[in-house]
């Protein structure tokens, strides 16, 4: 992330012709090539700005950075106060709360939730090819494999049906019947996992928490 | 640049180009309105680079010419002058606007500072304006006003089966509309997400006449109607994938008249202030409408309808479920409902091109 603070006017032509006049300014250009022109005020949003990707050329007094739309963004420093390039590195990303070993311990602790009158055998029911995320009995007396994932996916259908399968050729357990929850399910794993008689179940992770959230959201 | 009109035309022009002009541009040139004399057609210019908006006039023009004149002081003055005829005379950087006995001196803009607008030279393609004018108000009112997800400020425009497809949704309702035979608006592109800013804006210019001529570039789209023109920029970003947000099926049904539910609503909803929500208690013998408002009070109303399904209570934010109902066609609605927990259905029986989705409040 390159920082400039410099005394500065700024052109755009495009879709229209605009500019900014000769005013002391925060130029950003990210390491991505996106170029913001920031003034001190505002939360978000820069004074102009184009996004990557986009063709850069600076020369001491000016740059300028155009695209294939046709637009471009020529920035003349008139003066420069400061002018800093830090590496910020790759972003981890929004970390959300639902992560899967806590959305994994509130629905051992309320498989009630997945389906009614299910109980809890065991979190993290020991296979060969890998932990069972929640294994229960249901009303009937019969045995649950739960996957559990954050996001709903073809590769978590694939995964339960590897373990529905091992857990089948034990006869202890069979009939094993799977059961995939997921804070959100997308359409795909739940056409493959309804080919395959596995039960979907969308469960909220808020509501697990106990955190009141009445107004509920379509995404 | 020398002219004399009559108020009210001055006034509306000034207002519709002010609509553009935003509050906190951060630059001089972007608070004021471009007006630009040829003979005798006044153009008006407001833009804060997202949106632009000209609107033309007929003026007695005695000399051509182009300035930057401060948008609300310009449009304050003139709305206050007596009606009749109005003269602006604009010398060196003052503009002198005069009306009767009144006289103003105002200080213009410098014109540089004001951005310098493309010629349209695109290839439009015209459309009937009441066509467009319900289904932008249909879908708009589902847009959110949340700047910090600007995706869900537009209204997501596509091609589906040769007809235009208008979505749009703030995550806790979504609304759809489809224009048939109106494909041709999007031109190349498979799909655009326009600003609803802009397009409740050009809703206010479709009044002005039967139709409009549209054109979609590839980061801009344009408007033209009988004596204004709008541009905006599009959007970028992914639009969420509305159609997995849409269940297909809906066992509980009920068919009521809009007008009855809306204005039974709007009773109900004076004790359902500050969030609460409004519950609606659905039965063979038709709804109940019941808000509870703690330490205020409470409201019930009994709105008749036929209803076919399993009994069900499920709770709505009063403001979403008017805005739907407000915007839904037809004499009568039906309310597609699966459980108190999943998205609600709204449709009109008459208009299949029309859907409002709308998420419940969890209620105990």
């Amino acid at each position: 992330m390159r920082l400039v603070v410099a005394e500065c006017t700024v052109t755009y032509e495009g879709r229209l012709t605009s500019r900014l006049g000769r005013a002391k300014r925060l130029l950003m250009i990210k390491a991505d090539g996106c170029v913001a022109i920031h003034a001190d005020g505002g939360a978000y949003k820069p004074l102009n700005w184009m996004n990557a990707p986009n063709i850069f050329i600076e020369d001491q007094r000016s740059w300028k950075v155009s695209n294939q739309k046709g637009e471009v963004i020529v920035i003349d420093l008139h003066s420069v106060e400061s002018d800093t390039t830090v590496e910020l590195g790759t972003d981890p990303g929004l970390q959300k709360d639902g992560v899967e070993s806590h959305l994994q311990e509130l629905l051992s602790e309320q498989p009630d939730v997945i389906e009614h009158g299910l109980q809890l055998i065991r979190r993290e029911y020991p296979t060969e090819i890998g932990p069972v995320d929640l294994l229960c009995r249901d009303a009937a007396g019969n045995t649950v494999a739960v996957e559990i994932k954050r996001r709903g996916e073809i590769d978590g259908v694939e995964q339960l049906t590897r373990y529905l399968k091992f857990l089948n050729g034990q006869p202890d357990l069979a009939p094993v019947r799977g059961v995939f929850a997921a804070q959100l399910i997308k359409p795909q794993a739940k056409v493959l996992a309804g080919s395959r008689e596995i039960d979907c179940v969308e469960v909220d992770y808020d509501v697990l928490c106990g955190v009141e959230r009445p107004q509920q959201k379509l995404f | 640049m020398k002219f004399r009109c009559e108020r009210d035309a001055l006034t509306e022009a000034l207002s519709v180009a002010g609509r553009a002009v935003g509050s906190s541009s951060g630059s001089l040139g972007l608070s004021g309105i471009q007006a630009t004399l040829t003979g005798d057609r006044l153009e008006l210019t407001g833009s804060d680079l997202d949106l632009t908006i000209s609107a033309q006039i007929q003026v007695s023009g005695q000399s051509d010419g182009r300035i930057v004149i401060p948008a609300k002081l310009a449009e304050s003055i003139v709305k206050s002058l007596p009606p009749g005829a109005v003269s602006c005379s604009a010398e060196d950087d003052e503009l002198l606007i005069s009306s009767g006995r009144s006289e103003f001196s105002i200080r213009l803009i410098s014109a540089n500072e004001f951005p310098t607008l493309a010629e349209a030279d695109d290839q439009f393609i015209e459309l009937p304006a009441d066509a467009l004018v319900d289904a932008f108000r249909q879908v708009v009112t589902a847009a959110s006003g949340d700047d910090s997800r600007p995706v869900l400020t537009g209204v997501y425009a596509s091609n589906e089966d040769g007809g235009l497809r208008l979505v749009a949704t703030d995550s806790y309702r979504l609304a759809m509309r489809d224009i048939p035979g109106a494909a041709e608006v999007l031109g190349s592109a498979s799909s655009a997400l326009i600003p609803s800013r802009a397009l409740s804006e050009l809703n206010r210019l479709l009044k002005r006449g039967d139709s409009v001529r549209m054109h979609m570039g590839e980061s801009e789209a344009r408007f033209e109607v009988p004596g204004a023109r709008l541009s905006t920029r599009l959007l970028e970003g992914t639009f969420p994938n509305y159609r997995g947000l849409i269940p297909d099926h809906h066992p509980n049904v009920l068919t009521i008249e809009r007008t009855a539910l809306l204005e039974a609503l709007k009773r109900v909803s004076l004790l359902a202030k500050d969030n609460t929500p409004v519950r609606l208690q659905m039965s063979a013998d038709g709804l109940q409408l019941a808000a509870i408002a703690q330490d205020v009070g409470s409201a019930q109303e009994i709105v008749e309808g036929t209803y076919d399904g399993t009994d069900l209570t499920i709770a709505f934010n009063p403001q979403f479920l008017r805005e739907g109902l407000e915007v839904a066609p037809g004499d009568h609605i039906t309310l597609n409902t699966i459980d108190e927990l999943k998205p609600a259905l709204l449709r009109s029986p008459v208009a299949e091109d029309f859907l409002y989705l709308l998420m419940p409040v969890r209620v105990s």
